[in-house]
Parts: structure tokens; C-alpha cells; sequence
């Protein structure tokens, strides 16, 4: 049983908004509904520390983000055996309708760190207080402004030198596999 | 009103107490809603709704915890 009615009814509520923030912080729609997947399950199995009332959106974005680190040290491994692979994943997005403006800046948005980049999301997307976005990364307020900030500025920049210099989606992956995966 | 006033030169300039940095007049606030209001218009697939409908068949037959 739920915790209370229609708890299953508000969990399949939530499923736009985890899947959004799965594909910002995966950079795939694949494995973002994996781990979607994954964060209903935990969030069923753990309901029961959930207190009626609060922000269960919160609760569960902090669940699902949770499976993407846990997911990604795992996938660090792997990828370290088989390099070839993550280039063919980054670039596995669907298709969609959209100005290459808008393609411009997914790949900026997939050129932040992870730690700028969900909190540009939780705050500026997903509507998250920087208390809630703070709760939900486990980290001090001041701490997401600053990603916040770090990570607006970087995208300006990036969004210009996109403008610039003609930059093919290949040598954009590149640079992200190597800097990201290689470290 | 005011927005014709010289801008400084990167993002590190001091903005006024509640202006919002990502708000309607930043552009890479608008660009970022609009990437992320796409993936939510999204058509959410059935596996969702099945495994819901399963893990609640689950837990009403059996209450064990499996927690990690």
C-alpha cells in the first residue's frame, strides 16, 4: 500500500519533470528513461520516508539524481574499458523540431560540468528555490548560486564562441568525451 | 524601463538585489526553459504507467522493504 492514496497518481505526475531533468543531466533520452525508471522504483521502495505534504517533486529529484552519480561511477568504469562507445552515445538524441539555436545551446548546456549544469537546471528550468535546488544536491545555498553563476557565465561564453567559430557537432563531442572522460 | 543603461563587461558585473539572473529578460534563461519545456511536452512513454500499476500490485501482495 502507499503511503497515502494516490500516491502512485502524483509519482506518474512527476514523470515529465523527471524525465527533463534525466535527459539535462544524462545528456541521452535512453538511459534518462533508465534512470527515471530506476528513481520510481527507489522512490516506491523508500515511500515510506517520505512525509505527505512536503515537496515530493523535490524528494524525488533528489532520489534520481542520486541513481545518475551512483550510475555514472559505475559507467566511468565501463567506459574506460570501451572508449569508442560514449561517442556513438552523446550522440543519440532524438531528432526534434527546433532551431539550431536551440541545438547550440543543448550542446553548450552539455559542455558544463555537472554540478553547474543541474543547478542551472533546478533553478533556472525546473523551478526549484536555490533552497530547495541546495536540499536536493545536498549542498550550501551560496554553493548552487555560485554553479548558478559559473554556469551562466560559461554558457555565454561558449554560446559565443559557438557563434564564431564553426565548430562541427563532431569536434563539439569530441571535446566534451575528452574532457569529460579522460580526466 | 531602464535597460538601456551600459552593461558591464562579462556576467560578473553586480546585478540589483532581486533582479533575477535567469529571469524573462536573460536570454539564457529563455533559451534554457525553452529546452526544458521541450523535454517535458514530450510523449511520456507507457513503461511509466506500467510499472507503476506493477509495483502497486507488488506492495499490496507483499510489504516486505527492499531497501539499499
Amino acid at each position: 500500500m502507499s503511503v497515502y492514496p494516490g500516491f502512485r497518481d502524483d509519482l506518474l505526475a512527476a514523470v515529465p519533470s523527471l524525465r527533463a531533468f534525466a535527459v539535462s543531466l544524462s545528456k541521452n533520452a535512453d538511459r534518462a528513461d533508465d534512470l527515471v525508471q530506476e528513481a520510481l522504483v527507489k522512490a516506491w521502495d523508500k515511500q515510506a520516508s517520505y512525509q505527505p505534504g512536503t515537496n515530493l517533486k523535490a524528494w524525488l529529484f533528489t532520489i534520481l539524481r542520486n541513481e545518475f552519480y551512483s550510475q555514472m561511477r559505475k559507467r566511468k568504469r565501463e567506459v574506460e574499458d570501451s572508449d569508442g562507445a560514449i561517442t556513438a552515445r552523446l550522440s543519440v538524441h532524438p531528432p526534434q523540431e527546433g532551431s539550431v539555436d536551440l541545438k547550440d545551446f543543448r550542446r553548450a548546456l552539455e559542455q558544463l560540468p555537472e554540478d553547474q549544469r543541474e543547478a542551472i537546471i533546478l533553478i533556472g528550468a525546473s523551478g526549484f528555490s536555490y533552497e530547495e535546488a541546495a536540499e536536493i544536491c545536498g549542498c550550501a545555498v551560496g554553493t548552487i548560486k555560485s554553479r548558478v553563476s559559473r554556469a551562466r557565465t560559461r554558457l555565454q561564453e561558449i554560446l559565443a564562441i559557438t557563434g564564431e567559430n564553426d565548430f562541427g557537432p563532431d569536434a563539439i563531442s569530441t571535446q566534451i568525451t575528452n574532457s569529460v572522460f579522460t580526466a | 524601463m531602464n535597460y538601456g543603461k551600459p552593461k558591464a563587461r562579462s556576467g560578473v558585473e553586480r546585478r540589483g538585489k532581486g533582479d533575477d539572473p535567469l529571469g524573462a529578460n536573460s536570454e539564457i534563461g529563455r533559451k534554457l526553459r525553452q529546452y526544458y519545456d521541450d523535454l517535458i511536452a514530450e510523449d511520456i512513454p507507457d513503461r511509466f504507467s506500467d510499472l507503476l500499476n506493477k509495483l502497486e500490485q507488488k506492495s499490496s501482495a507483499d510489504t516486505a522493504g527492499n531497501k539499499d
